[in-house]
């Protein structure tokens, strides 16, 4: 990593340059809601002047750009009593602006569902590779609970990261690339000074959260609690809409799907992101479903989330946005859940506790 | 036909339409860039919109609107004795659609509204399935062409002709919309079968449920939800009531 | 002024690793098919009873034949093209490097389409996946195989490596339920797996017409018949999942130690890679981490049966 700090109006034209030679995407105000909170999504932008540097954070995450919502994984031609099946990993290169520090860390997690482990998917790492991130610190929302999870700093997963120091940017050079693009301009090595302004902008996001959630133990707490009645409860509550997941950066099941083309002289074979949360996830042949009670879905969904899987080495994938609890119409919360998951496990220790011998 | 590896037959089609606008129709005359390459899946037997030809052997039905005349039972009942695959298709013929609005009041009253005293017959709108019975519902105001497609596929190759089970959410997600509720809408969309790429709520406007229900809707949830944002019972049932499409939790709920 | 235009050519995917360092993954799909299928020509189709029918498929390119390996209790996703893949457990034995062999039940639309192909066309298969019977683990002892109904496809290849390895086991037993006498698969084979592989063969049906000469009831009946040396036996049971419970329970009061005990669980793999999630239980993925598991380890499994 080398670090360097440049000044706001040439960080500008640096993202102009780059954001003029690339198709590149950065957050956008797209709405107002209705109690006047702007509503902000990652967004093609043509320059610098389209970017809201000092966005809070963006509705849908960036995984899409990564693991697209719909995706081909191959194709079947049809000729001569036989086919020829046609995969293609290659990746539009896509220069991507403003990722926050959890966004980058949910990237680092799906490398490691996605690229480790006897089975790497070329589809994701061609994207991965062919993306260039920028990323950009900023102060938490009052649900954002990234911290409790440590994914509120992140260093690796990035091309570029831009702290904010007030006059300037420090700037955290990840890549060759990136420190190539920067030699036009005029960066310069951190002063003492511009060392302590990012060391109290770093206290600064550390103190601004509200939110904490306890996460100590969970998967732990998450097996035993399997047959816990939090779930039914907050089951009731949910939608079964699919929401949390579309939104999250790092849930990444899907499905696949295949169709003839229209002509019937091809095929193709979809990949398409799907959701615990939805109906028909756990169907199997012959139409039994293996979890056919909301709860059953949602607790799935914070197993993944919160318990991990083998797979990707028992890590909670869960990088602690609350895009999922910002999304939910029903108001179901990463914290609320965990919290109630907990004072489950709490009232039993309380009756543990007041059993003989406890003074 | 076409395809080199698989024997496939062109399905004898016929298409008809009763109490409705013919919009949904009119789809399947839609996307010129795939229209010769649909038709060429199909042997069009009837279908009054692109042909004055009109022939009694076909094999699947696609039968358009809902049914308000006694006439149109009988016809309805011709048409389920010939067709081996009877396919309800467009909202009207799913669920009544817009055209049950009219059973809210009485039949005398409609008449002298409508036909200003004309002696006009005409029944309390019915669906499809009401009379007979119907083998594939495809739901829709209008119907999405692009599902039309994919399922026409799959009953030439003799696939399963699936549709979403999930709600509308999902696909509104993937495009990136602003939820309707946070810009203080009330929206069909957690409800409401997905499979039309959430072409209304992307153009902001509220989903109406045209597609009926999704799946194994969590309805008491949703109840919940609307109550909280402030739209009374009767507003929501005005809602649900717009396509009929909710009947069954519109007449519980009351 | 540089180039800023932001292009990594193909080639060099694997250059600019500011990514986690990455995996070869060429290497690994061309020993192991993932996203490419090996393509195969279907050599036969035997039909065994209205519901089920014996693919037998063969790699059609000579290479990827000589290097496709697999062993008892894995399986494959078979992928008719333009209909979609299916994950089926591999029915023949792994000596056999020419042919390929899946018992395949009409159950969905993939299947169903399979049934409508013939012999002479192209398939393709993507795998093998998951986890397998421990055979060298399982020499010298006792064994009994336990089946029920379409439980006896994943069966067969345990069988078969019995059959090659017969000497290296002792006493074998074949417990084999279905739900009426023409649900029993494979019969035409019941004559030479008694008599040429040595194996006690204990036939059940639940309900059957006065013709039926053998037993009818549970299959957990057929252990009367069976005397077994529990702390030397070893055991594989496939079935459905209502099975499972009940004569894994049994075998567990006869003492057969849990992690000798092994089942094969279905579930509806999309990818077979572990990363679809579709078949996750519990924290497990029965397409890595299975589908063969100890009892043990299914009992701990949180929705396991």
């Amino acid at each position: 990593m080398i670090y360097r700090v440049i000044s706001k109006p040439e960080f500008r034209s640096f993202i102009d340059a780059l954001v003029q030679a690339n198709s590149s995407f950065g957050p956008r105000r797209v709405d107002t809601a209705a109690n006047g909170d702007p509503v902000y999504q990652f967004m093609p932008v043509g320059s610098a002047d389209d970017i809201e540097f000092d966005y809070t954070t963006t509705a849908s995450s960036a995984k899409h750009f990564f693991l697209p919502f719909s995706e081909e994984l191959s194709r079947f031609c049809f000729h001569e009593r036989d086919w020829e099946q046609k995969i293609s990993y290659e990746a539009q290169p896509v220069v991507l602006i403003g990722l926050r520090a959890c966004d980058i860390s949910a990237l680092n997690i799906l490398d490691d569902v996605l690229l480790k482990g006897n089975y790497p998917s070329p589809y994701y790492l061609a994207k991965r590779k062919n993306t260039f991130v920028i990323g950009m610190d900023h102060l938490p929302l009052p649900g954002c609970f990234c911290k409790s999870l440590a994914h509120h700093t992140v260093s690796t997963g990035f091309n570029l990261f831009c702290s904010d120091i007030g006059e300037k940017y420090y700037l955290s050079i990840n890549s060759s690339k990136a420190f190539n693009y920067l030699k036009d301009f005029q960066t310069e090595e951190p002063s003492y000074e511009d060392n302590c302004l990012l060391t109290e902008r770093r206290k600064l996001i550390s103190r601004s959260f509200q939110t904490e959630v306890d996460v100590t133990s969970l998967p732990s707490i998450l097996d035993i609690e399997f047959d816990s009645p939090v779930w039914e409860k907050w089951g009731t509550k949910c939608l079964n809409c699919g929401t949390c997941a579309m939104v999250c950066p790092s849930c990444y099941c899907y499905s696949v799907e295949e169709r003839f083309d229209i002509d019937l002289k091809g095929a193709s074979r979809n990949r398409k992101l799907y959701s615990c949360n939805l109906v028909d996830f756990a169907v199997v042949a012959g139409g039994h479903n293996f979890r056919p009670k909301n709860g059953d879905r949602l607790k799935y969904r914070y197993y993944h989330q919160h318990r991990g899987f083998a797979e990707n080495g028992n890590q909670q994938i869960c990088v602690g946005c609350n895009r999922c609890g910002r999304a939910c119409l029903a108001g179901i919360n990463p914290r609320d859940v965990i919290n109630d998951l907990r004072m489950e496990k709490d009232s039993c220790m309380i009756c543990v506790s007041q059993s003989p011998g406890r003074t | 036909m076409k395809n080199p590896v698989y024997t496939f037959e062109k399905l004898k089609f016929a298409s008809f339409e009763f109490t409705c606008c013919e919009g949904c129709q009119l789809q399947l005359a839609n996307r010129e860039a795939s229209l010769e390459a649909f038709f060429s899946l199909l042997d069009v037997r009837t279908f009054r919109e692109i042909s004055s030809e009109k022939h009694d052997d076909y094999d699947i039905a696609f039968v358009e609107g809902s049914i308000s005349r006694s006439d149109e039972i009988e016809r309805l009942l011709a048409i389920r004795r010939q067709a081996k695959t009877l396919v309800a298709f467009g909202t009207c013929a799913c669920f009544g659609g817009v055209n049950s609005l009219k059973n809210r009041f009485p039949i005398k009253e409609s008449i002298a509204e409508v036909y200003d005293g004309l002696p006009v017959e005409t029944l309390p709108v019915r669906k499809i399935s009401d009379i007979v019975k119907v083998d594939l519902s495809i739901p829709g105001c209008p119907v999405a062409k692009e599902e039309i497609e994919r399922i026409v596929v799959n009953l030439v190759t003799g696939s399963l002709p699936a549709m979403p089970k999930y709600p509308v959410c999902v696909e509104c997600k993937e495009r990136l919309n602003t939820c309707l509720f946070d810009l203080g809408e009330i929206c069909l969309g957690p409800v409401t079968r997905a499979g039309c790429s959430a072409v209304c709520t992307s153009g902001k406007t509220p989903c109406l449920g045209c597609r009926g229900p999704a799946e194994d809707s969590n309805f008491p949830a949703f109840m919940e939800l609307v109550k909280e944002r402030g739209l009374s019972r009767r507003d929501l049932q005005e809602k649900l009531g717009f396509y009929n499409a909710f009947e069954a939790y519109t007449v519980h709920e009351t | 002024m540089h180039d800023m235009r932001f292009a990594i050519p193909r080639q060099d995917l694997n250059r600019e690793a500011f990514a986690s360092s990455v995996p070869d993954f060429n290497r690994k799909s061309e020993i192991m098919k993932t996203d490419t299928g090996y393509k195969c020509r279907i050599t036969n189709i035997i039909s065994l009873t209205d519901q089920e029918m014996l693919f037998q498929l063969r790699i059609a390119d000579p290479r990827e034949r000589s290097i496709f390996r697999f062993k008892p209790g894995q399986f494959l996703m078979l992928e008719l093209p333009g209909y979609g893949d299916v994950p089926i457990s591999i029915s023949s034995s792994n000596s056999n490097h020419e042919f390929i062999e899946l018992c395949i039940r009409n159950a969905g639309h993939v299947t169903s389409a399979l049934f409508r192909t013939e012999p002479g066309m192209h398939v393709a298969i993507r795998g093998p996946f998951g986890s397998s019977f421990p055979m060298d683990e399982m020499a010298g002892h006792h064994v009994l195989l336990i089946a029920g109904g379409l439980g006896i496809a994943p069966l067969r290849a345990p069988l078969f490596w019995i059959n090659e390895h017969r000497d290296r086991f002792r006493e074998v037993h074949l417990l084999y339920g279905a739900r009426e006498p023409s649900q029993l698969l494979f019969s035409y084979q019941f004559e030479e797996w008694k008599a040429i592989s040595h194996i006690q063969l204990h036939t059940i049906v639940e309900q059957a017409g006065p013709e039926w000469k053998g037993e009818t009831g549970m299959i957990t009946r057929l252990f009367d018949n069976v005397s077994i040396e529990a702390q030397n036996t070893y055991a594989i049971v496939c079935g459905p999942p209502v099975m499972f419970k009940f004569v894994c329970s049994h075998l567990d009061r006869l003492g057969i130690p849990m992690n000798r005990m092994f089942v094969s669980l279905e579930r509806r793999m999309h990818c077979g890679m572990g990363k679809c999630c579709r078949c996750m239980v519990g924290s497990t993925f029965t397409c890595i981490d299975g589908p063969v598991f100890d009892y043990w380890s299914v009992m701990n499994l949180k929705e396991a049966i």
